[in-house]
């Protein structure tokens, strides 16, 4: 097996094992984890293209990666800010308590 | 390639762990390690640079901060939850197989067909500068800005809305 096929391998894993964690949790820092595997499963796939795809490829795939790690830290720190608001209101963090939206 | 061997395997179960422990502080802490081992398989593929930035943003900033959420806010129903695990996972897998499968599928059909064991080169770090602060400079001075507005918007969610900010004192 030559090493882009196991990468790719290794970031679909990835993505779904983070896609597990979005739909079966109910806590929604827990949630906020799978999100973070799901964004580092894109970014391997990045690496992997890069360094392993077709010959005299340009940086675009480490810049994106550095960009979406920037974007990713951003959107943990809004997150968790939203996620501990809303725990000041309602003292919990359960998704299913999460329903002063609804009709 | 033994490295990556090695390796994979390795992120794999932490990030299993991650997804099927009930204890959410140990989810998180198998999370950062996870994180961490991504970060060596950055750096044994030869992107020393983003392996760094991934250990400092993700292990350092992203792990820790979720660490701390989780110790600031009050668990759940802990003995529920771990009740109800089993049933949820399984549903969720349910769920997930079909975007395995056809991840794997697209994969298996699309790759090119150029791929080869030897690698391109390792990441130039020098080039990789020149390329972020040459030619893409409005993205840079883009996610400055998306990040200054987190920093602003961030504190404003987190403050106690109760404690009004003292005002100056007047000379």
């Amino acid at each position: 097996m030559t090493p882009l096929p196991l990468l790719l391998t290794l970031s679909a894993l990835l993505f779904v094992l983070g896609l597990l964690a979005v739909l079966t949790r109910r806590n929604a820092i827990l949630v906020l984890v799978g999100i973070e595997l799901m964004l580092n499963a894109a970014n391997l796939n990045f690496i992997a293209f890069w360094r392993y795809g077709p010959p005299d490829v340009d940086l675009t795939g480490p810049l994106f990666v550095l960009f979406s790690i920037a974007i990713a830290a951003a959107e943990a720190a809004v997150g968790l800010a939203i996620i501990l608001m809303n725990f000041r209101r309602t003292r919990s963090t359960d998704l299913n308590r999460l329903d002063s939206l609804h009709g | 390639m033994i490295s990556l061997l090695l390796i994979s395997p390795l992120i794999l179960l932490a990030a299993l762990g991650a997804v099927w422990k009930a204890r959410p502080v140990h989810a998180a802490l198998l999370l950062a390690l996870a994180l961490a081992l991504v970060a060596v398989l950055y750096l044994s593929v030869g992107a020393d640079f983003i392996g760094l930035v991934q250990f400092m943003v993700y292990v350092g900033g992203v792990a820790i901060l979720i660490v701390f959420a989780l110790l600031i806010t009050r668990p759940g129903d802990e003995a529920e939850e771990v009740a109800r695990r089993p049933r949820s996972l399984a549903l969720g897998f349910a769920c997930v197989a079909p975007v395995l499968g056809m991840l794997l599928y697209a994969f298996s059909q699309g790759l090119p067909l150029s791929t080869a064991d030897e690698a391109n080169p390792a990441l130039p770090v020098q080039a990789l500068g020149m390329e972020l602060f040459e030619n893409s400079v409005p993205a840079v001075l883009a996610v400055g800005v998306l990040l200054t507005a987190v920093l602003i918007g961030a504190a404003l969610f987190a403050r106690d809305p109760g404690t009004k900010p003292e005002p100056p004192a007047s000379r």
